[in-house]
């Protein structure tokens, strides 16, 4: 009996999905140039139906790929051949909020901004905020360690879920808590990518909102005098809830599309928001202000429609550079801060040697790049010439100490890029904590962490915490 | 003042360790951190400070507070070592914790996570350790993040640790000691 028989038997028929033309939408995540189509799609809406379909692939040895909105862009949720894609999208209950403890218990599926949604009533919010948050599940910002703008301040997700019941392959059912004790367990599962369990229920920690949030917005001469003032107001003590930068060419493109009044002809633009009590807000905005000495154009938010304005154009920096571009690969490394003029120095110099034009835009605070790099699917050999161009930055990221993937994850498309950032051994030990929880390989398998042989292929360039093998050459 | 390499070495060649911050004597069944202390890299501007396991969180703290910024975790008391809280702690600190480098029980030397804030390449072995009891593996340096003092005092709170007794936790922390330490050297 096919596997699709044997779900079909066991489970309502109206949840499972398949045939070449009705598991198309599933055939790719939000990096959509890597596409496969599973055998099935099962999209459960009660969580008992997770150990039933768990149960038959186990016993067919069919991979399982866990999927959400499937807005992800590393390609996590990209199906496998021959898999089945268990969508927990209609997973969508928020069971109870507790303003007391500020917590949250919901389901898998339920979508980023409906907990904050859900939470308004009693003041508070759920603080980590990927651009996608009005698609993406939590359940997937689990799996990815999810982050957004606002991490600085309030974290990833890691730090923002109080516990987590997940199921493993075995169909068992497990509680990972903040108050175990005994091995981070709840850390270990937080961005394990769909390899190690499926995650069911989510207890997260809700934030109160602030009284009152204000943004400045600086336009630089140079990249570098950006970079400094950044520096100079963390030096200072200052945490702003968000801090982000863009370059000349972004800043063109959103002001193109968005209108949100940013200064044409900068060479860098600083977006700094300052949240929490007004008593605490307004001289924090003063101080920041009287650090941007460097700035050749400052604009305090007047308004929460102003405010909303100037995020607008930030929040708009993606599409924006999409509609004067065919294609645009999003990457994303971190560095430490102290480099960033260097890297995107290096960046535009890797821009011309490619011939293909870029546009950053930066989570600055936490040191998060999101280089858009522009390029036209349709020309033979460009989208290859992109990722070569892609693998670049991300080796000049951990060549100053940084990481290949901030917040998208690794998925498939990063796989080459872990054998820059890891040794054999420290890939073996990932392997090895699969097996611990998945010894057939059958969660989500081949993703996230690459096969030893594949890394040999690559010819090992491991670069290890700055020490790149063969300083002395040049790489680009 | 020992060296990574010693370290390796005697993980090596012995069968069965104990690592240990709290006394000064050293055999050949004992591993003492405590002489594996030291600030590494601190830079304010990146609230990211990197420590040698034996350090005393005193130090740390001293080093911190010269650019007003502390350690944002629970802490009883700052004359033990950065590694003996990081061995015993729970989330508070793991939510602070960026990377850290280790000795697994083959002597080999690993890391994990960095010294960025947003990381999310390969499983978070960096927080995961916190609070294995120097079982699976020597931590040999931990990267934080800091904050400005103010701050971290509001995150200093003391987290309740809850046991779970339940035999498939169990079985899956003894085969993750298993992961890092397959000779069974750490006890």
């Amino acid at each position: 009996m096919s596997i699709i028989s044997q779900l079909s038997k066991s489970l309502p028929k109206n949840i499972i999905i398949s045939g070449e033309e009705n598991t198309r939408p599933f055939e790719c995540d939000g990096l959509s140039v890597y596409k496969q189509k599973p055998l099935a799609v099962v999209l459960p809406n009660e969580i008992s139906q997770i150990k039933k379909v768990l149960e038959i692939c186990r016993k067919n040895k069919t991979p399982v790929v866990t999927r959400g909105a499937g807005t992800g862009l590393s390609g996590g949720a990209m199906p496998i051949k021959d898999s089945v894609v268990l969508g927990l999208s209609k997973l969508t209950k928020v069971i109870s909020i507790n303003p007391q403890e500020q917590t949250a218990i919901v389901e898998p599926g339920v979508r980023n901004i409906a907990i904050s949604e859900a939470a308004d009533e009693y003041g508070l919010y759920y603080a980590p905020d990927p651009s996608s948050q009005i698609a993406c599940t939590i359940g997937g910002n689990v799996a990815e360690n999810a982050g957004g703008v606002h991490c600085l301040k309030y974290g990833l997700t890691v730090q923002n879920i109080e516990s987590i019941k997940i199921m493993t392959i075995d169909g068992d059912e497990l509680v990972f808590s903040r108050n175990d004790d005994g091995l981070g367990l709840l850390a270990l599962m937080t961005g394990s990518e769909g390899l190690l369990g499926i995650i069911t229920e989510i207890t997260v920690k809700l934030t109160k909102k602030p009284e009152l949030a204000k943004l400045v917005m600086a336009g630089f001469d140079s990249v570098r005098d950006c970079a400094d003032s950044v520096a100079g107001i963390i030096r200072h003590g200052i945490i702003p809830a968000g801090l982000e930068m863009m370059d000349e060419f972004a800043i063109q493109a959103s002001e193109e599309f968005a209108k949100p009044g940013y200064p044409l002809g900068s060479k860098a633009l600083l977006l700094c928001e300052l949240d929490g009590s007004e008593e605490s807000v307004i001289p924090d905005v003063d101080t920041v202000v009287s650090l941007l000495s460097k700035a050749s154009s400052i604009r305090v938010s007047k308004s929460e429609e102003e405010r909303l304005l100037l995020w607008k154009g930030r929040k708009a920096a993606f599409p924006a550079v999409g509609r004067i571009s065919p294609d645009y690969y999003c990457m994303d490394g971190t560095i430490p801060k102290r480099h960033l003029a260097d890297v995107l120095e290096k960046i535009n110099a890797l821009s011309k040697h490619y011939s293909l034009r870029v546009a950053n835009v930066f989570h600055a605070g936490d040191g998060n790049l999101h280089p858009l790099i522009l390029y036209d699917a349709g020309v033979p050999g460009e989208l290859e010439k992109t990722e070569e161009f892609g693998n670049e930055i991300l080796k000049l990221c951990i060549e100053v100490g940084g990481s290949i993937t901030g917040e998208h994850g690794v998925g498939v498309e990063k796989l080459d890029a872990m054998c820059f950032q890891y040794s054999d051994a420290e890939l073996d030990v990932f392997h090895q904590i699969k097996a611990a929880f998945d010894p057939q390989s059958l969660l989500n398998p081949g993703k996230a962490v690459p096969s030893l042989h594949r890394c040999a292929e690559l010819g090992n360039m491991h670069v290890h915490h700055g020490n790149l093998p063969h300083p002395e050459l040049e790489r680009f | 003042m020992q060296t990574i390499g010693e370290l390796q070495k005697k993980v090596r060649n012995a069968s069965q360790l104990r690592i240990t911050n709290s006394v000064d004597e050293s055999s050949d069944e004992l591993l003492n951190m405590k002489s594996y202390s030291g600030v590494v890299e601190y830079f304010p501007e990146e609230l990211v400070i990197t420590v040698k396991a034996g350090t005393l969180i005193r130090d740390i703290s001293q080093t911190l507070r010269k650019k007003n910024q502390a350690l944002p975790f629970f802490i009883e008391d700052d004359e033990k070592t950065i590694g003996s809280l990081y061995a015993t702690a729970g989330s508070d600190l793991s939510d602070s914790v960026l990377g850290i480098q280790i000795i697994n029980g083959k002597g080999d030397l690993l890391n994990f996570g960095g010294q960025v804030m947003k990381n999310v390449a390969g499983y978070d072995v960096s927080r995961l350790l916190v609070g294995s009891m120097g079982r699976l593996a020597v931590i040999t340096q931990i990267s934080f993040k800091v904050f400005p003092e103010k701050m971290a005092q509001e995150r200093r709170v003391k987290i309740e640790k809850k046991n779970d007794h339940s035999p498939l936790r169990k079985q899956i922390e003894k085969k993750l000691k298993d992961v890092f330490d397959p000779y069974g050297v750490f006890v």
